[in-house]
């Protein structure tokens, strides 16, 4: 494609085949999807490819909630899976929304942990797929005045944020 | 966004010529009837309906900027 001229991304020809065969799938679909948008390849970290759908007007569609995107990675593995042998899992973007996603959770993560310090007492945070979980449970197993757990049943599980040392 | 999920659909089963989406406009939203052979139901639906509801969710971000209700069903 002509567009990674102007995005930068992994040179298509310097991929291994079963990762090209996934970027094959992703043209499929952005083609099939009537908009300007097309797939970039960020990086790779076998069996890890990331990859980010660019184009115009992406804020509106996959840009915009995490969960447009999540079932599209989900859907997008499953083809990519019957058609390759090896091991291939896309991590998919678009235009930039999961990195404006993590700041958002960090941030959130560290005011709950100011506030359940000021409080002394357990706060829930909303339910949350297991990777943006993950991410809350790093960013807060690095304060020693924190205890983090998952409580419920997916896809409703969420995270119980508490003191360390609970009030005597 | 029929294309769209047409272009899903006929990837995730094994009998993709057996693969149809009637289209049903109404005043307020769509609905896309996805037609598959039997042996393939489950291939469109999944286990607890996960690949199903995986469908509904991509067809409602691709629709939210046309700001349409969208609806998929599944037919054999």
């Amino acid at each position: 494609m002509t567009q990674e001229d102007v995005v930068p991304g992994l040179d298509r020809s310097s991929l291994p085949e079963d990762f090209a065969t996934a970027m094959v799938v992703l043209d499929g679909f952005c083609a099939a999807s009537g908009e300007d948008m097309y797939p970039v390849a960020t990086f790779l970290d076998a069996p890890y490819l990331h990859v980010s759908l660019e184009g115009t007007d992406l804020h509106q569609s996959w840009g915009r909630s995490g969960q447009g995107l999540d079932a599209l990675q989900f859907l997008l593995n499953l083809i990519v899976s019957r058609k390759v042998s090896g091991d291939v899992r896309i991590m998919l973007d678009a235009a930039g929304y999961r990195a404006r996603r993590e700041e958002q959770l960090r941030t959130l993560a560290l005011e709950i942990a100011a506030e359940v310090k000021s409080r002394n007492e357990e706060c829930e945070i909303e339910p949350l797929p297991a990777h943006e979980r993950r991410l809350i449970h790093a960013v807060l197993a690095e304060d020693p005045d924190i205890i983090t757990h998952s409580e419920g049943k997916e896809p409703h599980r969420f995270i119980v944020v508490g003191p360390r040392i609970a009030a005597s | 966004m029929d294309k769209l999920l047409e272009y899903l659909v006929k990837a995730l089963v094994d009998e993709p010529d057996n693969v149809s989406i009637v289209e049903v406009t109404g005043d307020q939203s769509t609905t896309y009837e996805v037609h598959v052979a039997p042996n393939d139901l489950g291939k469109v639906i999944g286990k607890q309906g996960r690949i199903a509801n995986a469908l509904r969710t991509v067809t409602k971000a691709a629709a939210m900027k046309h700001k349409r209700k969208v609806y998929v069903e599944i037919v054999a």
